[in-house]
């Protein structure tokens, strides 16, 4: 008996080897994947960045933290960074506010949900490019049916140029790229909605519980970790707006984030490796942002 | 005897056939990359239409791919191209803003000898794209500025000449919007576009100065030097409402647009290429309308800018020769002749203009040539590398003044610190 301990032990532990190599082999392509993809080149980027890397003059020679000395001292990083936390701040509220609203309405259809939500995507399946595109002739002070819509109602009288003020133009800009990624946010938070048991919504109706505390009581805690996701991802593709402002206002500073900025110095003026410390810190602050709000979301609304 | 007569001929039979290999033949009895296929990456006004590739294809049996993208997704391509070692095509576009670039880095494989000095000579624009003494792109097309005007609105508005200086400029305008024939009569770009820079440039020299002294210090900054008074020009212009306020987000092709459709009458940063277009009956609401002169300027005295495009042989491109072979045929005066037939590119040979304008085959051609006698470049020493942060700079703060977001003393001073930075080593 007791001889037989060891034997009966001996397979389940090749069984624990083997399941082990099986579970490494799975993860090996998302590794290699993640690490050719995102880490050696992020560990590039990092390392470049401490180097003057111009093409247009000889020699990389090892300048330490010199480009994030200069970018702080930067005027038009310096607006670039306020034009993005602007973005970011209209988009994430936006997003999150409209999004979960967008899920709430889903939720109650039960007929027809099917196509409305096909509908629903289509802005966040569409090319960026081409959703600014169409928002640019919606715009267009000239031709555009915003003015259009705004002269019929008898709100304006003469055609605005929209984009000759700079609160107006982040705005209409932040509208553009929240119509994209709002369905994003809507589906994540109406796959956490449909995971709700109906039944708390009955006990706390029983309980005398309104619309409002259900929503703050029950739904809200039940979803917050769909919503840290959703939010997440809203507030890194925020801090990565680029092709909506491009399209709409080009190189202008009033709109000019700062993933704009990090293309103008590599690819326009060739000033590579300042570019790469811009970049790099646009990924501390979008990591950084997305942390906080997420835990604290996280915190505040989950039930033990 | 027959050894001697055997060394002294061997030396001029290598000579001659180095002589071939590098002046691409292009006769039909010798075709040495027949076979090859080179990629040509150029924007839509340089993008050739298939007739004449084929007739390259068949002079040298080289085949063509042409590779049509916007004029800054070139420079975008071809900039990541040559950082990761590759090439963005055999021949691509060069414009004259990204020859300092382009030079510093050493990504273009010099042309000197590829190109006949003769046809160096009849092809002034070269020296735009000439860096280190070295000549790194060959022009396809003669983009200089002249005056283009709705000359039905100028005669609707009473006014019979061509305005010779800027205030005649403002004056015809005035008089066209008070006669209610055009709302914005003046086409200028004021977004942050390249185009907003170059207007001002042009403007700067129509009011008699220049960006820079032999030092490379900034000349504009006095409020009566020429480079102030432009910028000035274009604000106060703009404010009376002569330009349009939408100004502040068009580019310059949208404002040729604007001149088409006849929806403005004085187009004062025009394009050399434009008579053709403006006047061609299936691109132009305002054919048979337009006259053309020569660019405003003051003191009597007319100036005005070359911005010439041309083509380029990466050093990474993987068929030279018939690279080669493809540039010096676009640089022959029937090829150029055809070009501007088909897209409306100027030709920028003198001896193919001249030529044309004889057939009577050039829109404006009196003015193109008088003109052309007259481009300067915008950096005498040729483009310097930071003249894309520069030029960014200058456009921007345009376009903030536009925007009333800053007076033109602001701007200028803008200009004047972002040209310091951009000088920095």
């Amino acid at each position: 008996m007791a001889a037989a301990l060891p034997l009966s032990a001996r397979p389940s532990r090749r069984f624990a080897a083997s399941d082990a190599l099986l579970g490494w082999a799975l993860l090996a392509p998302i590794v290699a994947v993640m690490l050719s993809l995102v880490f050696i080149p992020l560990g590039v980027t990092l390392v470049d960045s401490l180097y003057r890397v111009d093409p247009m003059r000889a020699g990389q020679p090892f300048i330490g933290l010199r480009h994030y000395v200069d970018l702080l001292t930067d005027a038009t990083v310096r607006t670039g960074w306020a034009n993005t936390f602007a973005l970011v701040v209209i988009c994430v509220v936006l997003e999150t506010v409209g999004g979960i609203a967008a899920a709430l309405l889903l939720d109650r259809i039960r007929t027809g949900r099917m196509w409305l939500l096909a509908a629903v995507i289509v802005p966040w399946a569409l090319p960026p490019v081409v959703n600014a595109i169409v928002w640019l002739w919606i715009y267009n002070p000239s031709y555009g049916l915003l003015n259009n819509i705004l002269q019929a109602m008898g709100l304006i009288g003469e055609r605005v140029v929209w984009f000759n003020d700079r609160t107006t133009a982040l705005f209409l800009v932040a509208i553009v790229h929240v119509w994209r990624m709002l369905p994003l946010t809507a589906i994540i938070v109406l796959a956490a909605l449909q995971s709700v048991p109906e039944e708390l919504y009955e006990a706390a109706r029983l309980d005398g519980a309104g619309p409002l505390r259900s929503f703050t009581t029950i739904t809200l805690p039940l979803i917050a970790g769909a919503l840290g996701i959703a939010m997440t991802q809203s507030t890194v593709f925020a801090f990565n707006l680029f092709d909506e402002a491009w399209i709409l206002a080009g190189a202008s500073l009033d709109t000019r984030t700062v993933l704009i900025q990090v293309y103008m110095s590599a690819f326009q003026q060739l000033h590579f490796s300042y570019g790469m410390a811009l970049s790099v810190l646009l990924m501390l602050a979008s990591l950084a942002v997305s942390l906080f709000y997420v835990l604290r979301v996280y915190r505040e609304t989950r039930i033990d | 005897m027959r050894r001697s007569l055997l060394l002294r001929t061997l030396p001029a039979a290598a000579l001659a056939l180095l002589g071939l290999a590098w002046q691409p033949a292009l006769a039909d009895d010798a075709k040495p990359y027949a076979g090859q296929t080179i990629s040509v990456l150029l924007p839509p006004w340089g993008t050739l239409p298939k007739a004449l590739t084929d007739r390259f294809t068949a002079k040298t049996g080289i085949k063509v791919e042409l590779q049509s993208l916007g004029w800054d997704d070139i420079h975008a391509k071809i900039l990541t191209s040559m950082v990761a070692g590759t090439a963005p095509a055999d021949v691509t576009e060069v414009d004259w803003s990204w020859v300092g670039q382009f030079a510093a880095a050493g990504w273009y494989q010099p042309l000197d000898k590829v190109v006949d000095t003769a046809v160096l000579a009849d092809t002034p624009a070269a020296k735009i794209f000439t860096a280190g003494g070295k000549l790194i792109a060959m022009p396809y097309n003669n983009d200089f500025r002249i005056l283009i005007v709705n000359r039905e609105h100028l005669k609707q508005a009473g006014i019979d000449t061509l305005p010779k200086t800027p205030d005649e400029v403002l004056a015809a305008a005035r008089a066209i919007k008070q006669k209610g024939i055009a709302r914005y009569p003046l086409a200028l770009p004021l977004s942050a576009t390249e185009g907003t820079s170059t207007a001002w440039y042009l403007l700067t020299k129509a009011f008699g100065g220049d960006l820079f002294d032999a030092d490379m210090k900034p000349t504009f900054t006095d409020p009566n030097s020429a480079g102030y008074k432009a910028l000035a020009f274009e604000i106060d212009a703009l404010k009376e409402g002569l330009i349009d306020p939408a100004a502040t987000g068009l580019t310059d092709v949208q404002m040729q647009q604007l001149f088409t459709d006849g929806k403005v009458s004085i187009d004062l940063a025009g394009w050399a290429g434009n008579p053709a277009v403006y006047d061609d009956k299936a691109k132009s609401k305002v054919a048979g309308q337009i006259a053309t002169g020569m660019m405003p300027g003051t003191g009597g005295k007319s100036r005005t800018l070359g911005l010439p495009e041309a083509l380029g042989i990466p050093a990474t491109a993987e068929h030279k020769e018939a690279a080669q072979a493809f540039i010096a045929w676009w640089a022959q005066k029937d090829t150029q002749a055809d070009v501007y037939a088909a897209l409306g590119d100027l030709p920028p040979r003198l001896s193919a203009l001249k030529a044309l304008n004889e057939q009577g085959k050039l829109t404006g051609g009196d003015t193109l040539l008088a003109q052309a006698g007259t481009v300067e470049p915008l950096f005498a020493g040729g483009t310097p590398d930071w003249y894309p942060q520069f030029s960014s700079t200058v456009s921007t703060s345009i376009n903030q003044a536009a925007k009333g977001q800053m007076t033109v003393a602001e701007a200028i001073a803008a200009i004047a610190e972002g040209a310091k930075e951009a000088m920095e080593p």
